[in-house]
């Protein structure tokens, strides 16, 4: 776009306010003016904050979660986590289970009990299930299940969220008909403000993702006669698995 | 969109004979309106948080060539391109030269009512390039060629009967259908769409100054469709969507939703801070954001109308209205309905042609009760109303017959002996009219408020006379 074009419209801009440029005064109203140190510190207080009350944390979002609309199972150990995983498969009737490439496949066996019942998940990667973005995309749109771990998970709302990565596509947790998200014990945050003050800090470190989901149940409409139904778009059953 | 606000009053005649969607309406109050009132009570300092949720704005709105710029910046540093277009016909070309230079054959479309002001489906499917709706109540109000009635409840006045005769006319599905079964219909059609899509146009709920970022907030999750498959994702806003900061997102996040819906957080939300990065999956390679002002720039100058521009479109002022609820959303006759239809349609689209709109309101004030961020509609409708009497001839517009009679009512009021005396002629000359102490139908222009309801007589003799009776012991 033109320099040009930009610079006129914020002059209108200007003119319309009656203000000349510059930095405004800031009145505390927004978050803007506080500084990178005081981020980093309340960052490192949301932290502390989700492993000290890992448990309480837990216990809120096994709630939360059911009231937005998760099917949640909790579970004590990774292999009953695995277990439960491949259950659900198994009684929807999958057969073809895609998930993504996230840590958490590497300490919940999730592969191996899916195998043990007759069932070999695709993994959500260009590489993987995919040659090339077409290909995985078609992938997505395929799979009877998507399965994925968790970045965070919010106990306010009963959310689920995800940066999209290598290894994390977007499709995974959104195009197949049910989503299998595996959450473990101290991901939990209190509330959606803890989340923007871990992404600012994140933002301020330069590490910030190229985009976020929050994932708060299944797709819902209510576009027709304001009846509520479950999946428009999206997974029509969402469920999570809760570790710990 | 070009405006038929000078409709006004012919189509909400049409739409309160119309049973289907004075029926259909029901489903605002009882719905949405009952759940927000709940979702409000059960959150913990509700009234603060929009207090603070106010301040952002009103500090976002005075500084917003500041934020602007910030925006601007970070999503050119985080690889997107931004684009200002003063009106709707240079977003739309911006677009439209876009989806050309990248060979576009379809474009999917999440729920944006700037590109509502923009016609931009219909703008597409002019030059030959299928743009298909995804939100579900747009898909359908698309298909049934009209606007959307309700900010995010678009095809509310439309009933299960008429939305199953349309989809069996499109797929030859028994006109029967359930809204379930129905769903799954528009389910097959849309994701077919959206796998062979090659360009998305989506609104915005904010833009985070700070990074950069967009935010899109959805139930269906035609939102995260939209920026997760197709190769061009362009966002179109409106010049006042912004927050400064991140950590701003959280209140306002909350505020919007739960005063939208009712629910705590909605099935979906999005945040983007440009393309695709090298490294992952999947994701659009290129990301265009076009701010628009179309208008906008006008309640901005107008310091009386400038807190319009905190809007966060959740619709509850539309929910809360008793005009809205009776007169539908197609009668005010441009992209916004209901109360802050009232006010930002006329100064958008034009205040001669859009006159009538600040004066459908009763000033109850349930619309400024119910706003997230308190925005005061009826007193920004009264400047309205004084702008259209009383203002510069441009915008001024009210026949010579009204201005003789309100001049003869002004007359009759300003003395307490003709007041009286007004209202006892008025009893004398109408109790042979009257049923039951009420009229049920008068000449015009009378008759435009009998049409609808009754008009009670005027007493026979006037409070301050029966008050200073029952003082003296004479009673009544």
């Amino acid at each position: 776009m033109g320099i040009t074009g930009r610079d006129v419209f914020l002059g209108r801009v200007r003119d319309a306010l009656g203000r000349s440029p510059g930095a405004p005064e800031l009145d505390g109203a927004t978050h803007i003016g506080l500084a990178v140190e005081d981020v980093r510190r309340s960052a490192d207080d949301v932290r502390r904050e989700m492993s000290e009350s890992g448990d309480a944390l837990l216990d809120a979002i096994t709630e939360s979660a059911a009231m937005a609309g998760w099917k949640v199972r909790r579970v004590a150990s990774p292999e009953d986590a695995a277990d439960v995983v491949a259950e659900i498969c198994s009684e929807a009737g999958a057969t073809n289970v895609l998930r993504s490439d996230q840590d958490v496949f590497a300490s919940i066996p999730v592969d191996a009990a899916l195998e043990s019942k007759g069932i070999s998940p695709g993994v959500a990667t260009v590489g993987g299930a995919g040659d090339d973005i077409p290909t995985l995309k078609q992938a997505a749109f395929d799979a009877d299940v998507g399965i994925t771990g968790v970045d965070y998970a919010i106990a306010e709302t009963g959310t689920v969220v995800l940066h999209p990565r290598k290894g994390l596509s977007r499709l995974v947790s959104l195009a197949p008909g049910r989503h299998i998200a595996i959450l473990n014990w101290g991901d939990v945050l209190p509330s959606l403000d803890e989340l923007f003050t871990l992404e600012r800090a994140d933002f301020n470190d330069d590490a910030i993702h190229g985009s976020m989901n929050l994932i708060s149940g299944p797709s819902r409409t209510g576009d027709i006669a304001a009846k509520i139904v479950e999946g428009i778009h999206g997974p029509f059953e969402v469920h999570l698995v809760i570790v710990g | 969109m070009l405006p038929t606000t000078d409709r006004f009053k012919k189509g909400a005649k049409e739409t309160l004979a119309d049973p289907v969607i004075q029926m259909s309406m029901e489903a605002v109050y009882t719905g949405f309106h009952t759940n927000r009132q709940s979702a409000g009570s059960a959150t913990e300092d509700w009234d603060g948080q929009r207090d603070r949720g106010r301040a952002i704005k009103e500090h976002t709105i005075a500084n917003l060539d500041y934020y602007l710029e910030m925006l601007t910046d970070k999503i050119d540093g985080n690889g997107g391109n931004v684009f200002f277009a003063e009106d709707s016909a240079a977003a739309t070309e911006y677009i439209l030269n876009l989806a050309r230079a990248r060979d576009v054959k379809t474009v999917i479309k999440s729920k944006s009512m700037v590109s509502e002001e923009m016609s931009l489906a219909h703008e597409m499917e002019a030059v030959g390039i299928e743009a298909v709706e995804t939100d579900l109540g747009e898909y359908i109000i698309q298909l049934a060629g009209e606007a959307p009635y309700h900010i995010i409840a678009p095809a509310i006045h439309k009933s299960q009967d008429q939305v199953a005769e349309m989809f069996s006319e499109m797929t030859g599905t028994d006109p029967g259908q359930t809204p379930e079964e129905l769903t799954t219909t528009a389910r097959g059609v849309l994701r077919e769409t959206f796998q062979r899509a090659d360009m998305s146009v989506t609104g915005v709920n904010f833009a985070v100054a700070e990074s950069g970022s967009i935010v899109l907030v959805t139930n269906e999750g035609n939102g995260r469709m939209c920026t997760s498959i197709p190769r061009v994702h362009v966002a179109v806003m409106g010049m006042e969507k912004i927050v400064p900061s991140m950590q701003d997102l959280g209140m306002m996040l909350r505020i919007l939703i739960r005063s939208a819906t009712g629910q705590r957080i909605s099935s979906y939300v999005t945040m983007i801070n440009g393309p695709r990065r090298d490294e992952e999956e999947d994701g659009p390679e290129e990301f265009h954001l076009v701010i628009v002002d179309n208008g906008r720039m006008k309640l901005l100058a107008d310091p009386k109308l400038r807190e319009a521009l905190y809007c966060l479109r959740c619709g509850a002022c539309l929910n809360a209205c008793p005009v809205y609820r009776k007169v539908g959303g197609h009668s005010y006759g441009w992209v916004y309905p209901g109360p802050i239809g009232a006010v930002v349609s006329p100064v958008m689209s034009g205040l001669q042609q859009g006159k009538d709109l600040p004066f459908a309101s009763s000033l109850c004030g349930a619309c400024r009760e119910v706003c997230p961020v308190r925005i005061d509609i009826p007193n920004m409708l009264l400047h309205l109303r004084q702008k259209v009497v009383e203002g510069p001839p441009e915008e001024r517009n009210i026949g010579r017959i009204e201005r003789l009679g309100w001049k003869a009512w002004r007359f009759g009021n300003m003395n307490s002996n003709r007041f009286h005396a007004g209202g006892k002629i008025a009893h004398f000359l109408g109790w042979p009219f009257a049923r039951k102490g009420m009229f049920s139908r008068l000449p015009p222009p009378l008759s435009g408020w009998t049409r609808s309801r009754d008009l009670p007589i005027p007493a026979s003799s006037p409070f301050r006379d029966r008050f200073k009776k029952r003082q003296s012991g004479g009673g009544e």
